[in-house]
């Protein structure tokens, strides 16, 4: 049968020759994306410098540090006294360890090559070389949805998602830098072990799983997609023992792995985010049982039999994981994870984890911003899924219904939202391009021919034959004839493909330079060093380093800083000096120690501060430079924290106007002007501005003059625009008087006597 | 004998207090016990159960239910204070008798409320015994109620436990009407499953769930609902002003556009290579809509660089 073209292809080419063409293509392609992926993201290094960026990096970074310059084991028993003073941290047993174990590889194997690369050059780059293994995981994993040119698509979308890259630029030196190339290639071997039943896949599954679990928590989210896609796809009766293979071997290997890992431990058999896994590995088993008997036995009563049994056995073996969580045995979700689900839950019970700015609800702009015109191609890929739904593709629809739901309520699970919407989006576009590039137009002398003709000859085309055909594509998923028979059926002019494709290369131009665009101006902040645009040009503001330093330089080894607990890994990884409370929020009763002694007056924190040994409290203060994220401003997470450990001692509503505002200037409350941190902040703030008006540019008001006054601390060091703030805690009157007596009898004011002198005696 | 009339006054000087205190609260509980366990207060009443002297504890809710102050929270929060104040009501009353609970109305107190300093409510103010065996040092200040942790019973009746001489025995009644939805929806599909059965083995069916679900979801509308923002703002208009805020309004919008375009691009895919008019019409659909979700997305991020044809 002839088919006419719509535009000339070259026909003297073998098929060889154009398979390895295509090949070549899309290694080149490949290339060109991993280029782009990597160099997108060194915008944080070419604008700063090559520095670790934000908080928990810092703690990644320094725990990878011992690890290169001391070995594994020593790494691995590594008590650190200096975090959490005075309780300390046994580091090894509480952190996921496979980051810095992958840094360590890299360091090692560089160093026996005699290249000697500074760790910290390792762990600045690390984030976007794994981008590019993600960018190829992605790939595997779309090919085995559609195909390879939708795999370039999805790759190419992952490769420089602002949704991605804001948690793996340069110096971005975190757990998910290496996760989301785990997650992807975890899935993608999974899917490859489930469609093959092969148990060699299932068992690299198993392995890759393990290090995900080695070095993200957010590992829980594979533990319960693939038995969720397993259960699904039982459930539609697609039950095979390809799938039976896979999952086995996954589950065996996967799960026995995961608990080498310290952190992990016995969770995995205790915890009820681990129990959907098991249950669905015993499912799996009774079913496979069930497939097998049925096989060999004839009778229709045994089978009914057997089926009953499966039933009653599963209602009894999910009875018996909800009696061992109510007797104890099993723990139930923890908060973190049940935030998810009830989402005041946080607010109300921990609210710790409420104050993270990366655990506030997704606003839509956030969406946009992060996915651009992928995320609404995202539910048109949904759509193609569903409409061949082999079992690779329910993984996908449930995925996507999961992700979004999670990236709805949490910011931070965007990064997990972002994989499957580059993968929809790739298949919705890819389809797009598939159809309109298709050189093969209807055939004239093909059998509905003339239907095709009265299509295009009755031009306004009725609803009716819209709908009609809809029905028809609908109806067709399943019987291949009909679609082959549509599928002979292309466009016809080079017009309407042009004008399709010229508006798909435009989106994609578009996306492009918005990615460019967001990533340069919105992700590429180390937030260590700061930025400011003035008319005369570009600023450095570098007041954290300055101020870690001065205190590495200029305080004895063993100090104790206070600070809020988000400045607790930098101040150890930059000052190395020991510290109350890190961003590794495990005790929530330290914090809230702090918290107090932050939110009460000078009298009742001096205690709390000498009986913790704190020789210096570090403040964060934006109000000189207009710095918003200072500690003011986070100041009632302080006391709230506080307050729930302490309901009597500290109470929100006394740091607020009776009228109910939050305020700084002269309306303050008299709670609010004595305690700690605001003292601390706006100590001697008025004297820069001379007579004029204190103004703090943060919250826009006048701080009162004279400023507050501090008896029981010593201003030690002030960093150059103020946003560090460093007070040394006195030591108690060498002449035993109150601090507060001694300080008001230096200045020369007379105490009230309250008692009369004691009269020297005169020797007898 | 007239000597001793002094000392003898003096004497019963101890006693007439004691009197006028034990009259005080006894006309207290007798308050309490007309209304539910609420005592409803008047500026005497105030006065008298928070007099200097009182060797009681006594929880105050300063509220505004009249009708023309339009105190939504107020309402709302109304039924569970009564629910915690019948809780009250039902331990002995040998401890009952040392708490009280009462409820002071703007509309007939106004002077109270400006002596207090309360300028917004529902308030809740606790007063610590001033003397007798559970005096408390720090009597002269009440104690605010933190409203933050929500209107429900169960965090007030949790905090004000803090006040009682024993815990407030409150439980959260049994929501009937929601274990009875739950029961009626279970019963009436497992008896109808049989004609939802082949219902839920459509595929189509479960495209749409998912597909509705997404763009509801990736249209911020988890945000609306964890935040409680109302539809659009009280002067009308439905753009929250700020990059990461918005109103319920953004999401109806968004979603919809969301889902047109998606729709566009199935369009183009599945539709329109059969049909010459269908293509041209969902081309421009996607173009003009992207166009205006583009100029959307200016309004809220006020620096983005970018437009196409709006």
């Amino acid at each position: 049968m002839s088919m006419s073209k719509a535009y000339p292809l070259p026909i003297d080419i073998s098929p060889t020759t154009v398979a390895n063409t295509a090949s070549l293509v899309r290694i080149v392609a490949f290339l060109f994306i991993s280029g782009a992926a990597i160099a997108s993201r060194l915008f944080a290094v070419i604008n700063f410098e090559s520095i670790i960026h934000e908080f928990d990096p810092w703690f990644n970074y320094r725990a990878t540090r011992v690890l290169a310059s001391e070995g594994f084991y020593e790494f691995w028993n590594w008590f650190d006294p200096t975090a959490w003073y005075p309780l300390g941290r046994v580091v090894g047993g509480t952190i996921y360890p496979g980051l810095m174990a992958t840094s360590g590889v890299i360091y090692n194997v560089l160093h026996s090559l005699h290249l000697p690369v500074d760790i910290r050059n390792i762990c600045v780059l690390l984030a976007p070389c794994f981008s590019a293994l993600t960018a190829w995981a992605t790939y595997m994993f779309t090919k085995e949805m559609k195909d390879e040119s939708a795999g370039l698509l999805a790759a190419a979308f992952i490769g420089i998602v602002p949704g991605y890259i804001s948690r793996s630029v340069a110096g971005s030196y975190d757990n998910e830098a290496i996760a989301i190339f785990l997650l992807m290639f975890t899935f993608f071997l999974w899917i490859k072990a489930m469609k093959q039943g092969s148990a060699l896949y299932g068992t690299l599954t198993g392995l890759f799983y393990f290090y995900m679990v080695a070095a993200w928590g957010g590992y829980a989210f594979i533990t319960n997609m693939i038995p969720l896609h397993a259960l699904a796809l039982t459930l539609m009766g697609r039950f095979t023992n390809r799938l039976y293979v896979g999952y086995s071997s996954w589950y065996a290997i996967g799960t026995l792995a995961s608990m080498q890992v310290p952190f992990v431990g016995f969770q995995p058999v205790r915890t009820s985010e681990h129990m959907g896994a098991l249950g669905v590995f015993g499912l799996l088993q009774i079913v496979a049982f069930v497939e097998l008997v049925r096989v060999h036995v004839s009778s229709k009563q045994f089978q009914q039999l057997l089926f009953v049994s499966v039933i009653v056995v599963g209602i009894l073996g999910t009875l018996v994981i909800v009696g061992l969580t109510y007797k104890g045995w099993i723990a139930p979700w923890t908060g973190r994870f049940y935030s998810l689900w009830d989402t005041g839950y946080a607010k109300k019970y921990i609210p710790i984890i409420a104050s993270v700015s990366e655990h506030q609800p997704t606003a839509w702009p956030s969406f946009f911003m992060d996915l651009h015109f992928l995320i609404f191609l995202f539910p048109a890929g949904v759509v193609l899924c569903f409409k061949e739904l082999r079992d690779e593709h329910v993984f996908v629809v449930i995925y996507a219904l999961v992700a979004s739901y999670f990236a709805g309520v949490m910011v931070r699970l965007m990064l997990t939202l972002t994989p499957i919407v580059c993968v929809s989006a790739a298949v919705a576009l890819s389809s797009v391009l598939d159809t309109y590039i298709d050189p093969v137009v209807p055939d004239a002398t093909d059998g509905d021919a003339d239907a095709a003709k009265k299509d295009r000859s009755t031009t306004p085309a009725s609803s009716a034959s819209v709908v009609e055909l809809l029905t028809d594509i609908v109806t067709s998923g399943s019987s291949p004839s009909k679609r082959t028979k549509h599928a002979r059926q292309g466009i016809i002019g080079l017009d309407t493909r042009g004008v399709v494709i010229l508006n798909a290369l435009g989106m994609l131009l578009f996306f492009v330079v918005h990615c460019t665009w967001v990533t340069s101006t919105a992700y590429s902040s180390p937030s260590v060093v700061l930025a400011s645009h003035m008319p005369d040009g570009l600023h450095i503001i570098d007041d954290f380093r300055e101020a870690y330093y001065w205190l590495r330089q200029n305080t004895p080894k063993d100090a104790v800083v206070m600070s809020w607990w988000d400045y607790g890994y930098q101040i150890a990884g930059m000052a190395d000096r020991p510290t109350l409370v890190d961003n590794n929020t495990w005790n929530n009763t330290h914090i809230a120690t702090v918290g107090k002694a932050m939110s009460s007056p000078e009298e009742v924190a001096y205690p709390i501060l000498r009986k913790h040994d704190v020789d210096y409290v570090l403040v964060i203060f934006g109000g000189l430079l207009g710095y918003s994220g200072d500690d003011i401003n986070k100041f009632l997470w302080m006391v709230r924290i506080a307050q729930g450990v302490w309901p009597d001692e500290i109470q929100e509503p006394r740091y607020f106007t009776p009228q109910g505002d939050y305020r700084v200037d002269d309306q303050a409350s008299s709670t609010m002007k004595n305690s700690l941190m605001y003292k601390m902040s706006y100590y001697r703030f008025p004297e820069l501005f001379g007579g004029g008006q204190a103004q703090d540019r943060v919250r826009g008001q006048v701080i009162p003059n004279p400023g507050p006054t501090l008896d029981y601390l010593d201003e030690a060091f002030t960093s150059e625009n103020w946003i560090v703030r460093i007070y040394q805690v006195k030591k108690e009157d060498p002449l035993g008087r109150d601090l507060k007596g001694a300080n008001a009898f230096d200045k020369g004011k007379k105490r009230k006597r309250t008692r009369p002198p004691v009269r020297r005696r005169s020797l007898a | 004998m007239l000597i001793f009339s002094p000392v003898l006054s003096l004497l019963a000087l101890p006693a007439l207090v004691l009197a006028a205190q034990g009259s005080a609260h006894e006309r207290l509980v007798k308050l309490a016990a007309e209304n539910n366990g609420i005592i409803k207060l008047d500026t005497t009443t105030f006065d008298l159960l928070t007099s200097p002297k009182r060797d009681w504890s006594a929880s105050v809710h300063f509220t505004a239910l009249d009708k023309k102050r339009r105190c939504g929270p107020c309402r709302e929060f109304n039924p569970s204070w009564v629910a915690v104040a019948k809780a009250w009501s039902k331990v002995p009353s040998s401890a009952r008798d040392s708490h009280f609970f009462a409820t002071l109305e703007f509309e007939e107190n106004h002077a109270t409320f400006q002596k207090m300093g309360v300028q917004s409510a529902p308030v809740i103010m606790n007063f610590r015994p001033a003397a007798g065996p559970r005096k408390s040092a720090e009597h002269g200040t009440p104690v605010h109620y933190d409203l933050s942790s929500g209107l429900d019973a169960q965090p007030l009746a949790e905090q004000l436990s803090a006040f009682t001489p024993v815990p407030i025995p409150f439980r959260p009644p049994v929501d009937w009407t929601k274990w009875g939805t739950v029961l009626f929806f279970a019963l009436s599909g497992a008896l109808s499953f049989r004609f939802v059965a082949p219902v839920l083995r459509n595929r189509w069916v479960w495209a749409i769930i998912t597909v509705f679900t997404s763009l509801v979801m990736t249209s911020g509308y988890m945000f609306t609902r964890i935040r409680g923002m109302p539809m659009a703002a009280p002067d009308g208009s439905w753009i929250a002003q700020g990059f990461q805020t918005q109103y319920g309004q953004e999401t109806t919008v968004v979603a919809t556009l969301y889902g047109l375009l998606s729709a566009g691009f199935l369009m183009l895919i599945l539709v329109a290579p059969l049909q010459t008019f269908a293509f041209y019409l969902w081309s421009g659909i996607v173009f003009v809509l992207f166009s205006v979700l583009v100029s959307f997305f200016k309004v809220k991020n006020r620096g983005y660089p970018f437009k196409l044809i709006l």
